[in-house]
């Protein structure tokens, strides 16, 4: 493994020196948009309705390949295996950002450069129709008196799921039993089954279902209610004290690997913010229940850092996490 | 009505059938997935308009599971998962020089199990919709193990040697990531291993380079010449196999309407049920039952309308394919979920008169092209061989865009030749590694959903109607084929 380490270094370095030629042009070629997660998801359905905007800007072609696995680590293994030159995006989601401290991989998104966040989702918390509780208190109260009673969709460590719950864990002791599932899909199914009664999802997954009413919304994780969710109380009317962590939740963004030139940058955040302003794509975000962002730069940057450092630090609080954050320098929040 | 609207247009007509023209020959070449091609379809349609993208994704949807039946068939060479049953019976017709038959059925009996899928979708999605949410985790563990007791059938001569090769299947299905907790599986530290090792690249391996390696000794040989006069079967034909091809179709829709199971297990199933409800087949199963060849092909054809309903109800995906048009519809602004029906009933009419319309291009096409996709099985075999080697490369490589699949592909074709020649059989290697992970998961969740307590299993498996029907159809099935039960069968008969 260090072996490649080192191979890699090197090969990285060979094209960092040679990849700096004729760039002021760019783009002078098909771009390469590599998606981390597969065809039809959110990943892919969000970069494939934004970009064919930002190629009318860029004047060349975006194709874009979905290379799924790895919780997204291969696809961001393969844009940082590739030169730094502007002629590959990483098309992703919020998950390299815990890769370092759940020991997936050596490489999150403090090793590239945001071209653009163009989204976030905010969760929620959804129950089935038949649960006896309609808000969070009552939901606290009835897992007290029904310890491990109630079951909870759970889509892996670190996935939003395990964050949520370990946020909620910070301040109430709860006894649920967790059941697995590969993706928020096959859980929400699960749930409108009855196999499951109840679990964290953000608003874009579940909006359909709670207004054909096939399942209920408990609790929104933020610190304000949400325009799509009238009426239901932000969790920090119950835990004031989770405010710090929020508004947190799943993004979008598009990045390309350090030491891009400067001028291909500036010209793909040009783009790329151009193409989220687009109406129509604005209108599909909304429709999705999910939250425009479109930030780049400085601003890009830190919410980058703002999310690794409370997903990290509440991943490793609650004991689930491989590696300490503060291995790889990240602050607490 | 709305569902009139997918026809009265020539564009989307037009679209439609080239779409299911080009469906067939994607469908035909392993590795050129369905997926795959919808998935490319998606940026390529973005600027059309939705209507006009659907039109061409439905026909390729629809053309492209047929189209796995066509190499199946004639080189035993499953185009795409769900037609590694048709392989089972129409290869071995195929060498017997019915070739041109054996496509000719497989035709009608997709178009007839398209016809019933999409009646059900039509009819009755949010009834179907609401059955297939009934099924909790430890129905898909019994309908897992319903499938695995089909080694059996698959083993050819030595059960011995198709339950290693079924277990190998579902020792290869466990590596990767722990679909639970995540924890690495026979990974060796590699990255390229966690998300496991794809069924599909399995199949080519085994199927496609197997074959190929398998024909190098028989370079020399003449070439069977194929009949290709009689195609179109007979109308008594039809008839006696119709309601065979219905209770197929049947199985299709609901293996397929549930989420997490697609055509390939809805094939499976249907072969189990042919093989028990043919008294006297005129060729035993496995070497050219047409009632085999039928089972499947109504089948996995039936799964595509019954994939469509958790789609276009509940806004969940049946299979990967409709996983990839929920991002479609979502990227043209429609958002396919529970409300899909109430708010755009056109737009669900829509997708049934396109897969209606589909479904007689299959007609068209199936039978109109089959003179000369008879003659490529009389192809010399060193121009066909490395055809089939560079398709199978290309295929194992277009899966995830992976470099590493094409060594899978590789190594799996290696050992298939050296099984075939050693006598194991290779399909239960591939119902293993396509049952492991439907029974892996669902087997740990439905104990987990107990809190660990085998006991409430048991009760709660009792306890559900649906739950019992499958453990009786389970046990059905294993006693009636030990010996105990024709001895039972006897006794009754003497009194």
């Amino acid at each position: 493994m260090k072996i490649k380490n080192l191979l890699l270094g090197s090969l990285t370095s060979i094209a960092l020196v040679t990849s700096g030629q004729s760039l002021a042009d760019y783009p002078n070629k098909d771009i390469q948009g590599i998606i981390m997660w597969g065809a039809g998801g959110s990943t892919d359905s969000v970069m494939r309705s934004v970009t064919p905007y930002a190629e009318e800007k860029l004047g060349v072609d975006v194709i874009m390949t979905n290379r799924s696995g790895g919780v997204g680590a291969i696809a961001t293994k393969y844009v940082y295996s590739q030169k730094s030159d502007g002629y590959t995006l990483l098309m992703g989601a919020e998950n390299p950002q815990m890769h370092k401290v759940l020991g997936l991989s050596s490489i999150d998104y403090s090793d590239m450069i945001p071209i653009n966040i163009l989204a976030r989702g905010t969760p929620i918390i959804v129950a089935n129709n038949d649960a006896p509780y309609n808000t969070f208190e009552e939901f606290v109260a009835y897992v007290k008196a029904h310890p491990g009673e109630v079951r909870t969709g759970m889509t892996g460590n670190g996935g939003l799921t395990s964050i949520v719950l370990a946020m909620l864990e910070s301040q109430v002791k709860l006894d649920l039993t967790p059941v697995p599932y590969n993706g928020d899909g096959p859980a929400l199914t699960a749930l409108q089954s009855g196999t499951i009664d109840v679990m964290s999802s953000v608003i874009g997954a579940a909006l359909d279902h709670i207004q054909a009413g096939r399942m209920k919304v408990i609790s929104v994780i933020d610190a304000k209610e949400n325009n799509l969710l009238p009426g239901i109380a932000p969790i920090t009317d119950t835990y004031p004290k989770l405010s710090s962590y929020l508004p947190w939740g799943p993004f979008f963004g598009i990045f390309v690997k350090k030491g891009t030139p400067k001028e291909a940058i500036d010209k793909l955040v040009a783009a790329f913010h151009a193409a989220a302003e687009n109406e129509s794509f604005k209108q599909l975000m909304a429709k999705r229940g999910f939250e425009i962002m479109n930030e780049s730069g400085a601003s890009a940057e830190a919410f980058l850092e703002r999310y690794r450092s409370v997903s990290s630090w509440i991943v490793y609080d609650s004991g689930f996490s491989k590696k300490s954050p503060a291995d790889f320098n990240i602050p607490r929040p | 009505m709305y569902m009139l609207n997918a026809w009265v247009s020539l564009d989307y007509v037009l679209l439609t059938a080239l779409g299911t023209l080009l469906g067939i020959y994607v469908g035909a070449i392993p590795g050129l997935s369905v997926t795959m091609a919808v998935s490319i379809l998606i940026s390529f349609t973005f600027s059309w308009d939705i209507n006009n993208a659907l039109c061409l994704m439905i026909g390729i949807y629809m053309g492209g599971v047929y189209g796995g039946s066509r190499t199946a068939i004639l080189l035993n060479i499953p185009g795409a998962p769900a037609a590694i049953v048709t392989a089972l019976d129409g290869y071995p017709l195929a060498k017997k020089g019915l070739a041109g038959q054996a496509i000719g059925l497989s035709t009608i009996m997709s178009v007839i199990g398209g016809f019933v899928g999409i009646a059900v979708l039509a009819v009755a999605a949010p009834a179907v919709s609401d059955f297939a949410l009934l099924f909790q985790p430890r129905d898909y563990l019994l309908l897992g193990i319903m499938g695995i007791t089909l080694v059996g059938a698959l083993s050819g001569r030595s059960l011995i040697k198709g339950i290693f090769a079924g277990a190998l299947g579902i020792g290869i299905g466990t590596v990767g990531l722990d679909p639970l907790t995540a924890e690495e599986r026979f990974t060796f530290g590699y990255v390229e291993l966690w998300s496991g090792i794809s069924p599909v690249v399995v199949m080519i391996g085994l199927f496609g380079l197997t074959e190929a390696l398998v024909q190098l000794h028989n370079l020399d040989k003449a070439m069977i010449k194929q009949k290709v006069d009689k195609i179109v079967p007979k109308l008594g034909d039809i008839k006696k196999y119709l309601p065979l091809s219905i209770q197929s179709s049947f199985i299709g829709v609901v293996i397929g309407a549930l989420p997490g199971t697609g055509g390939e297990i809805a094939s499976l199933m249907a072969y189990d049920h042919a093989r028990r409800v043919t008294k006297k087949p005129e060729v035993p199963f496995g070497e050219g039952a047409k009632e085999g060849l039928i089972a499947a092909e109504s089948s996995n054809n039936a799964a595509v309308g019954g994939a469509f309903i958790p789609m276009l109800t509940l806004g969940i995906p049946g299979d990967a394919v409709t996983a990839v048009f929920i991002g479609a519809l979502f990227i043209h602004g429609v958002n396919p979920g529970p409300l899909l029906i109430e708010t755009r009933p056109d737009m669900f009419w829509f997708i049934v008169g396109t897969l209606l319309l589909a479904n007689v291009f299959l007609l068209i096409f199936g039978l109109t092209g089959i003179k000369v996709f008879s003659k490529i099985i009389q192809c010399p075999k060193g121009i066909l061989i490395p055809i089939i080697f560079l398709l199978s490369i290309v295929g194992a490589y277009s899966i995830h865009n992976s470099v590493s699949d094409i060594w899978w592909m590789l190594a799996f074709g290696v050992m298939g030749y050296f099984m075939r020649r050693h006598g194991y059989p290779l399909s239960p290697i591939i119902l293993g590694v396509i049952l492991s992970h439907l029974m892996d998961e669902n087997w740990r969740r439905a104990i987990l959903v107990e809190r660990n307590d085998l006991g409430a299993f048991w009760a709660n498996l009792f306890s559900s109607p649906l739950s019992l029907t499958l453990l009786f159809i389970i046990v059905f099935v294993a006693l009636s084929s030990t010996p105990f039960w024709r001895i039972l069968k006897q006794k009754i008969s003497r009194k």
